[in-house]
């Protein structure tokens, strides 16, 4: 109220003059006080934040950076796992293909190697029934030999007499056909 | 938005509470006598150079940044990756500070104004706080008097930075400039005085012209509101703590010599609540006021002064 009754009677810079006397308020220690702040300012923001705003923003940087590599590493992951999941269904698709050409080839070669055993068998089998087929025909001979031999012995012992070999021969035959 | 609406509410929350704190402080500073007030309102020259003087509050100043850049450079002599000790204090109080303020003002703009914002909440709240411990005000040189057989400091050695009208104006000048570069680097010219006084909203016609005369003139209330903005800023934070000197001086001399202890303890917490809302509340106006310039939005910006 003073204040408005002083500036309505001795005008506005008085009034001002006043008020900046009685605050102790003049330029020259308002000059000091700007001086002085700027400079514990600029000394503030040189060594009391700037260390700390560099560890906080390199700390930041960091886990930003870490963060981006784990997403990274995530895709990665995701992708690897998604060429995993190809590969493995290639290779079921190729190991599939694999055991049906197998099966196919252990078939045919199973049908060929039968054909080829039930050839050797017959071919064996003919082979047996040759060899038996000449024996046979050996044994017989030998048969017929020794018999007609036996006949012309015991033809000779029951006729006592010696048979010429015409008869020996005749006889021989004889004996060979009633063989056969 | 919903932060910054949370954020106005606790500045004026906090407004109120150092408006009433002033008020009590005022009336009982009152009781010492109008013409001679316990504590001196004037700050006293201790190195003359030139008409440039080195006061007792300068001093208080100079130790308290010392002591604020001493602790940061030990705090940050030994950089581990995952902090302790001092460091983790000091990261704390930073980087809490930093995201405090990135909410308000955003990304980019705490980016280049942190280190000044930081200088005002950090510097003032330990200047309040210095302010409090016993020997300020009482040590330096004086005069006994054989009437009351009390010395009487004249000229105190030290005194509360911001008990110093002259620290205080030279704070909020520096960031009126700083908030005069910022605005224009934000908005050009061009665009800092259209976010003055042109029209915001959608008009046409008639209404378009009167709303753009309303608007001028709507924009010289704005450039007297910003004018004393400053006033503002300087003499709410000198008046809080010029009030908390004089009221614990008040509360030592109210009482025998021998109990002179007694009575300002109370006051004592109540001061160093007040440093810290008396900081915030400095710190939070510039930072206000700040956004409201720098950012693009037409929205409307009703600034508390």
């Amino acid at each position: 109220m003073n204040i408005i009754i002083a500036a309505a009677a001795g005008g506005l810079s008085q009034t001002l003059h006043d008020t900046a006397e009685t605050f102790g308020w003049n330029p020259w220690l308002f000059l000091s006080q700007v001086t002085s702040f700027v400079i514990v300012a600029l000394l503030l923001r040189r060594f009391a934040y700037k260390p700390i705003l560099a560890v906080l923003e390199e700390r930041r940087r960091k886990i930003e950076e870490g963060q981006l590599n784990a997403e990274k590493i995530k895709k990665e992951l995701a992708e690897a796992e998604k060429r995993y999941q190809e590969i493995l269904a290639k290779a079921n698709t190729d190991a599939q293909r694999m055991i049906d050409e197998a099966r196919e080839s252990a078939a045919h070669l199973s049908e060929r190697k039968q054909q080829e055993a039930i050839a050797a068998a017959e071919q064996i089998i003919a082979k047996a029934r040759e060899a038996s087929a000449i024996e046979h025909e050996r044994t017989m001979e030998s048969l017929k030999r020794e018999l007609g031999r036996l006949v012309v012995e015991t033809t000779a012992k029951v006729t006592e007499k010696v048979l010429t070999p015409e008869d020996q021969r005749r006889l021989q035959e004889e004996a060979a056909r009633q063989l056969a | 938005m919903r932060n910054r609406c949370f954020l106005l509410a606790l500045v004026m929350l906090f407004c109120g509470c150092a408006l009433a704190t002033t008020a009590l402080a005022a009336e009982a500073a009152s009781g010492q006598g109008r013409h001679e007030p316990a504590v001196s309102l004037k700050p006293i020259p201790l190195v003359q150079i030139g008409k440039f003087a080195v006061t007792n509050s300068m001093l208080l100043i100079w130790i308290v940044a010392a002591g604020i850049i001493a602790f940061a450079q030990i705090a940050t002599l030994n950089i581990k990756p995952i902090p302790s000790g001092i460091q983790n204090f000091w990261e704390w109080m930073v980087e809490g500070l930093y995201n405090f303020l990135e909410a308000i003002i955003g990304r980019e703009l705490v980016r280049k104004t942190f280190w000044f914002f930081a200088t005002i909440f950090i510097f003032i709240l330990f200047v309040n706080w210095f302010g409090l411990i016993p020997g300020v005000g009482t040590i330096g040189w004086g005069h006994y008097d054989p009437n009351t057989g009390v010395f009487h400091i004249d000229r105190p050695l030290l005194r509360g930075g911001n008990a110093d009208l002259n620290m205080t104006t030279a704070m909020a000048a520096i960031f009126f400039v700083l908030w005069l570069v910022w605005a224009i680097q934000a908005q050009g010219v061009g665009g800092f005085l259209k976010h003055l006084f042109a029209p915001k909203g959608e008009t046409t016609g008639v209404l378009r012209v009167l709303m753009a005369v309303i608007f001028f003139m709507v924009g010289w209330l704005e450039v007297v509101s910003i004018l004393f903005r400053p006033i503002s800023l300087s003499f709410r934070l000198f008046g809080n703590i010029y009030a908390g000197e004089s009221i614990l001086e008040a509360m030592s001399t109210m009482v025998p010599l021998w109990l002179a202890w007694l009575p300002p303890i109370p006051f004592y917490f109540m001061e160093i609540l007040v440093g810290v809302v008396q900081a915030l509340v400095f710190m939070l106006l510039t930072a206000v006021f700040t956004m409201l310039i720098a950012q693009h939005d037409h929205g409307p910006d009703q600034a508390p002064v």
